[in-house]
């Protein structure tokens, strides 16, 4: 019993990347991007393959961020050179990921059944099996978050945050739109790729469908975190973004617990998203506009 | 001169069909220093000569020099790193979720390029630069310095525009552009912008053009006074000429498109 709840908040820990980088494309730059479908597969894939192939896990998921950004990069550069709407713009990118990420894989499915790892010899905390991941899934959490809130605290940050919040302001003091929502993009794509990584070495494959729904999971954290904590500065609503992906796995689990059938675990999750919405009566930029009554 | 424009060329469709040539060769030369007050009735081109000078309209042809450097071509983003800009709404120009501070720092960055290494030197507002912000408000008699840290979005349009005026004037703008800036706010509200306003630009001693509807302070404010029409420049005061008119006279003028430089019989 004890070692299902700490595998939903494994989980959530490992999907907290997914909802980081939704964070910071949607909320601070206001911008609907659904290239994170696709580049959480292309995370978790090219983090697979690479791993299947030997290549040292930390190395393996910075190739697999540095790809992710390339793709954030990409539907970026569509929106901003382009002037492609930016749901048209993601729907581009992913769509082409999936046969980028299908041929970088080779085959839809890479098992990582033989997987050694360094956490597998750290004491398990005297929880399960699940609680060395639990420690390193927590590090490298902490350290996300850190460093985002860091970065979001400099005039780079500032730039970008300013950029989602009134972008004829910020335009009209200084700052361009084309660098700063590429750049936004990118590293969302790259922190939801990291997720995609993380989320294959936990639970031992790879799969090129992997990503399908993500976008969602990644708002429903949002919502569901924002709901909870209410947060009223950046490093909060960080927190609140990463207690929000683990309360969403934790509900998940929930229902599994309580005989649902995993066929309907997406429309589960979708009616879950719209119960958050309409309870926490939020503004989503791109999602929702007035969030409910004033 | 600070800045010059010449032959400024700019049309558009109309929505009934056909075009409009607004500004067929238009030009206006602006001391360094200057504050030029710019009047003329709706669809007169005065907003839309600011407009074309900030670079948030693209000019069909011309020059706009600003002290020697051309604008028209540069990207607007990079025209704003020398141009401080007030807008009519009080909600275009703040982020409202930002804080006062973090708004006033942005505005101060104008000349930086954010999305570089140096972009990621140090975190922004520190405490010295609240402090600094802080101070600078109640230099300027803005009650708003123990509010440094609150987001603009929980202020009034008429606190909202003072931070606006304070933050076009940040970062060493080489022209401040103020569009219909008090148009949006109550009278008392428009007074203490106002007020603001001509401490700033005395302040900063930067070319400035303002756009205005209201001919008290046509009458009142600025070194020059300019009135449009059709995209034509129908009048050009100095300060001492316009002392002549009283607002009546002046709104008299509003679309005869017939005045020189010199009406003595509007006096």
């Amino acid at each position: 019993m004890l070692s299902i709840w700490i595998g939903s908040f494994d989980q959530g820990l490992a999907y907290a990347g997914l909802a980081l980088g939704v964070y910071l494309t949607l909320r601070v730059l206001n911008f609907a991007d659904i290239t994170v479908d696709g580049s959480f597969a292309l995370g978790g894939g090219s983090a697979a393959l690479l791993l299947s192939e030997n290549v040292a896990p930390p190395l393996a998921l910075l190739v697999a961020v540095g790809l992710g950004a390339l793709a954030g990069a990409v539907t970026g550069l569509i929106h901003t050179r382009l002037g492609v709407n930016d749901l048209f713009a993601g729907i581009l990118t992913t769509t082409g990921l999936y046969s980028i990420t299908l041929r970088l894989m080779g085959r839809s499915n890479i098992p990582l059944t033989d997987l050694h790892l360094a956490i597998d010899s750290w004491p398990d905390l005297g929880l399960a099996a699940d609680g060395r991941w639990l420690l390193a899934l927590v590090l490298v959490v902490a350290g996300l978050i850190g460093l985002l809130a860091l970065l979001l605290a400099t005039d780079l940050g500032l730039a970008l945050r300013a950029l989602g919040n009134n972008p004829v302001m910020a335009r009209s003091n200084g700052v361009s739109t084309g660098r700063g929502l590429t750049l936004g993009i990118a590293a969302g794509n790259g922190l939801v790729a990291l997720a995609g990584a993380l989320v294959a070495m936990y639970q031992g494959f790879a799969d090129v469908t992997m990503g399908i729904g993500s976008l969602i999971l990644g708002l429903g954290a949002v919502i569901v975190g924002e709901s909870v904590l209410r947060p009223r500065s950046v490093p909060m609503a960080l927190l609140a973004v990463v207690l929000g992906s683990v309360l969403f796995r934790a509900m998940i689990a929930l229902a599994l617990q309580l005989g649902m059938d995993p066929v309907d675990l997406k429309l589960a999750t979708a009616l879950l998203l719209l119960a958050a919405l309409g309870l926490g009566r939020l503004r989503i930029p791109g999602v929702s506009d007035a969030g409910g009554k004033p | 001169m600070s800045l010059v424009v010449d032959g400024l060329r700019w049309g558009h469709a109309q929505p009934g069909g056909g075009w409009r040539q607004l500004f067929e060769g238009f030009n206006l030369s602006c001391p360094s220093g200057q504050f030029v007050v710019v009047i003329g009735s709706n669809g007169s081109g005065k907003s839309t000569l600011l407009n074309l000078v900030a670079g948030t309209l693209a000019a069909d042809g011309g020059s706009v020099q600003l002290e020697g450097r051309e604008l028209l071509g540069m990207r607007d983003h990079r025209r704003a790193r020398w141009i401080g800009r007030v807008m009519q709404n009080p909600l275009d120009g703040t982020a409202p979720g930002l804080t006062i501070a973090e708004n006033l720092r942005l505005a101060e960055c104008r000349r930086r390029s954010l999305f570089a290494w140096r972009g990621l030197a140090g975190l922004h507002p520190s405490r010295a630069d609240r402090r600094r912000y802080a101070a600078l408000l109640e230099e300027l008699g803005l009650p708003l310095a123990d509010r440094i840290d609150t987001p603009v979005g929980q202020l009034s349009g008429g606190q909202r525009q003072t931070i606006s005026l304070v933050m076009a004037s940040l970062g060493e703008p080489r022209l401040l552009l103020l569009d219909e800036h008090t148009a949006a706010l109550d009278p008392r509200a428009e007074a203490t912008v106002m007020a603001l306003t001509d401490r700033l630009v005395a302040r900063l001693g930067t070319t400035a053009l303002m756009v205005t509807h209201s001919l008290e302070q046509a009458l009142r404010h600025g070194d020059r006074l300019v009135m449009l029409q059709d995209g034509r420049l129908i009048g050009d005061w100095s300060a001492a000429e316009r002392q002549q008119f009283t607002p009546a006279a002046l709104r008299a003028l509003y679309g005869s498109g017939t005045v020189g430089s010199e009406s003595p019989e509007l006096v």
